[in-house]
């Protein structure tokens, strides 16, 4: 998959898996923080994201703190994807 | 006004199945957190809990109790609903009086039963014999039936301190002239729903926990059930009293569905508040029954209010290292703590902790000792921000 | 079913969490909560968010016990709507949830009367809500609540067979103790379970001796009548305690049948102007209505009454 078709991806299921209705996938610039500023998500969002790479990608984070570095924007979520992806 | 006098207590948890064997637990630092074997879960070997040795058929048939649809939260109520009323020397008669009242907090209810809950709420079969026990009014409804009683009847839920607030709510109902004695506790069993909730927010330890510790992994999740009969001091004349329940707040920390402010703001105001109610000085509380869940969060931002509102805190612990963390029926749970803490004068020590949270260096009891006790404060705090604090003092 | 409305005034980055029962409870506070400064906030709901709570059980058994988000987990106390009203409105003051079934909202008032009794210049934010979802309809079902046969809600109140429909909802009120602009005042409320109708109506008797001096009357009775064959003996024995001189009016043909059905029956007697003929059982003899009775009851065995008095009196009828 290209990675811009990964990002584009991204963008709808993170919208989907946190009920963003009043986002579009447009809406998430890949670089904008997910956090604080920007989209606004918070702690239990970031678990819910972490559990979004499980059951999409095959990807188990185990330690939520560990997860923040990877849940940056859509940059570096992408990039994580792409690298340890197991499905 | 008279006092509101603790007149009966009851209480079954991982630490003992009476108020007595829970105080020897204490005393001797015998902590109740094991690994689960009574019931089937992904997580039996991996998240330790406070679970209470006894099957739910033992629990009922020792209890009589033999009403179908009645669950292992009901049994657990019944148990030390039966001995509160038989402490304070409750007749049946008193206890179906219209004067008297139960409040009672719950956040599993039947819940318990996540597996016939699935198949009802999903129709999938023809119903269990639990389609009225599921929700937390099922506890109290339960007890009112079979007492017959006739007074006021409540349930409370705010989450993790459901059970201080329906003992804050009993004294109230007593103060405003809606009952003469009230029996106020909570009951909570473990159940796959709750394990899985505190797991999915990655705070359930998957060792024993560590309240008030730097290297603290969060909560273990526990069972039990608790309850205090109290009665107007006018009402009681030569009768055993334990304690004075004089001081409780009620605030709400407003910052988060499932986390606490840095500050503890909820926790600073429901301590205030039961400090003011109760006419007394931060100095004149000897004693602390923190919330301390052991996770990050909280012990935190309990310590920090704690900070804030008294300076140099008096002595506090978690007896949640014991029991774990039995939700609904927590407050009940360390309201009957901090009652024998006063009737015996003695502090019961805190356990598995070693290092001080360098941010606030507070530092819990860790050794059992006789002591002179004025009044001693018990916090619960929940989900939702729901943070409630009582104070009981000597009498 | 509620029809929900466009919710202003909730941030989109905080609805998108809500189950359905929260969203009605914080879509019905809001116009109270940011117009008013209440020192608390009472809410009665029997279930909270059960469509949450069951949200999660599904995962828990589709995953096995797997990962799982924990947003549904979080939702589902039934303290959540008490909680977001806070949280939404930076309220730090006196916050509980009453959850006793059917009698959660009465509760809720009961708590609310000893607010006002302890701090006379306070004010409160009360409410009841609960909601219908797949899972608790399904629970109900299977536990006999509900007509087996279709049946319009025209027709509830002509219905013999067991069983009545359901009904969802959300109902809130500032209460103080100031009389000046007060749309209703609310005497006293008294609760009982019990499955018997003799002793419902012992017991409605003494209130209202207690409530009604010899020179006063009931002017409406409201009933929680809701069509099911299993519950009418509480209401016929309610009912009897009254003479010609009052009205004797009902509600869940509007709002369905739900465990804080009561707080829609307060929120009627202080909203309408006058009492539509659908509503009406019986027409008494009063020309206006001051003197209100709410009686209600819970599946047989919770009941609840209230008096609420209104101060620029209900016209009765058209």
């Amino acid at each position: 998959m290209e990675k811009e078709q990964l990002k584009q991806q991204l963008k709808e299921q993170i919208i989907q898996f946190l009920n963003l209705t009043n986002l579009t996938p447009n809406d998430i610039k890949d670089d904008e923080p997910l956090f604080g500023e920007g989209l606004g998500l918070d702690s239990i969002d970031s678990i819910e994201l972490i559990v979004l790479l499980s059951r999409e990608y095959g990807i188990t984070i185990e330690d939520p703190k560990e997860g923040r570095k990877i849940l940056v924007d859509i940059n570096t979520m992408t990039d994580y994807i792409i690298g340890h992806r197991t499905k | 006004m008279s006092r509101i006098l603790v007149t009966g207590l009851g209480v079954i948890s991982a630490i003992g199945n009476n108020a007595q064997e829970n105080r020897k637990a204490l005393v001797e630092k015998k902590c109740g957190i094991s690994t689960l074997s009574l019931f089937n879960t992904r997580y039996s070997g991996l998240r330790p809990c406070g679970e209470i040795k006894t099957e739910t058929g033992k629990l009922l048939s020792t209890l009589q109790a033999k009403e179908k649809g009645t669950t292992r939260s009901s049994a657990l109520a019944l148990h030390a609903f039966h001995e509160a009323v038989q402490d304070a020397g409750l007749t049946a008669k008193d206890i179906a009086s219209s004067r008297t009242a139960l409040v009672g907090g719950s956040t599993v209810g039947g819940m318990c039963l996540t597996d016939e809950l699935y198949h009802d709420a999903n129709k999938s079969e023809n119903g269990s014999a639990y389609l009225s026990s599921y929700d937390c009014a099922s506890v109290n409804l339960y007890l009112q039936k079979r007492y017959q009683m006739s007074g006021t009847i409540n349930t409370i839920n705010t989450a993790c301190s459901s059970s201080a607030n329906a003992i804050m709510y009993g004294a109230r109902l007593i103060k405003n002239g809606f009952a003469k004695r009230v029996i106020a506790g909570g009951a909570d069993s473990l159940a796959k729903f709750t394990i899985n909730g505190f797991n999915a927010l990655h705070i359930l330890s998957p060792e024993n926990c560590t309240p008030f510790d730097k290297d603290r992994k969060g909560l273990n999740l526990g069972e039990a059930a608790a309850f205090v009969v109290l009665e107007r001091e006018e009402d009681v004349k030569g009768k055993k009293c334990y304690a004075a329940l004089s001081g409780y707040g009620n605030s709400n920390d407003a910052f988060h569905a499932s986390s606490l402010s840095e500050e503890g703001d909820g926790p600073f105001l429901c301590m205030q508040t039961a400090l003011q109610v109760a006419g007394l000085d931060t100095a004149a509380i000897s004693f602390i029954n923190a919330h301390g869940t052991a996770t990050e969060n909280n012990d935190l931002a309990e310590s920090r209010a704690m900070l804030r509102l008294f300076g140099t805190p008096p002595p506090f612990v978690s007896t949640k290292a014991f029991t774990g963390h039995t939700l609904g029926a927590a407050g009940a749970v360390e309201a009957v703590f901090s009652i024998l803490n006063l009737n015996y004068q003695e502090i019961y020590p805190g356990i598995h902790f070693t290092h001080p949270i360098p941010e606030t260096g507070l530092i819990p009891e860790t050794h059992y000792r006789k002591t002179s006790l004025q009044h001693v404060m018990s916090n619960s705090f929940g989900f939702g921000g729901n943070c409630t604090s009582l104070i009981f003092s000597k009498v | 079913m509620a029809q929900e409305t466009i919710y202003p005034g909730i941030p989109p980055s905080i609805l998108r969490r809500m189950g359905k029962a929260v969203r009605m409870g914080i879509g019905a506070a809001i116009p109270i909560a940011q117009q008013n400064n209440v020192d608390g906030i009472i809410i009665g709901t029997a279930n909270g968010g059960m469509e949450d709570c069951i949200k999660f059980l599904n995962q828990i058994k589709d995953y096995d016990e797997g990962m799982l988000t924990p947003g549904n987990f979080v939702q589902s106390t039934p303290n959540a709507i008490a909680a977001q009203i806070g949280l939404l409105h930076k309220n730090k003051g006196y916050n509980i949830t009453h959850v006793h079934r059917g009698l959660a909202f009465e509760n809720a008032l009961l708590d609310a009367a000893m607010l006002l009794s302890e701090n006379p210049h306070h004010q409160y934010l009360l409410g009841g809500v609960d909601e219908i979802s797949d899972y608790n309809y399904n629970i109900d079902w299977l536990d006999g609540c509900f007509k087996k046969e279709k049946i319009s809600n025209a027709e509830l109140y002509n219905s013999n067979s067991d069983g009545t429909i359901a009904g969802e909802g959300a109902a809130m009120f500032l209460v103080n103790n100031n009389s000046v602009n007060a749309v209703a005042k609310i005497n006293a409320v008294q609760t009982l379970h019990t499955t018997n109708e003799e002793d419902v109506r012992q017991a409605l008797k003494q209130f209202l001796q207690q409530q009604l001096p010899a020179a006063q009357q009931t002017d409406l009775l409201l009933t929680g009548e809701n069509g099911d064959a299993r519950q009418s003996k509480c209401y016929i024995a309610a009912e009897s305690l009254f003479d010609s001189h009052t009205t004797i009016a009902r509600f869940k043909h509007l709002c369905g049948e739900f465990p804080t059905a009561s707080a829609i029956a307060l929120w009627l007697v202080c909203y309408l102007k006058k009492l539509p003929q659908h509503m009406i059982k019986r027409q008494g003899t009063a020309s206006a209505v001051r003197h209100i009775i709410i009686c209600n009851n819970y599946r047989g065995l919770q009941h609840g009454f209230m008096h609420i008095t209104l101060e620029q009196g209900l016209h009765n009828s058209i």
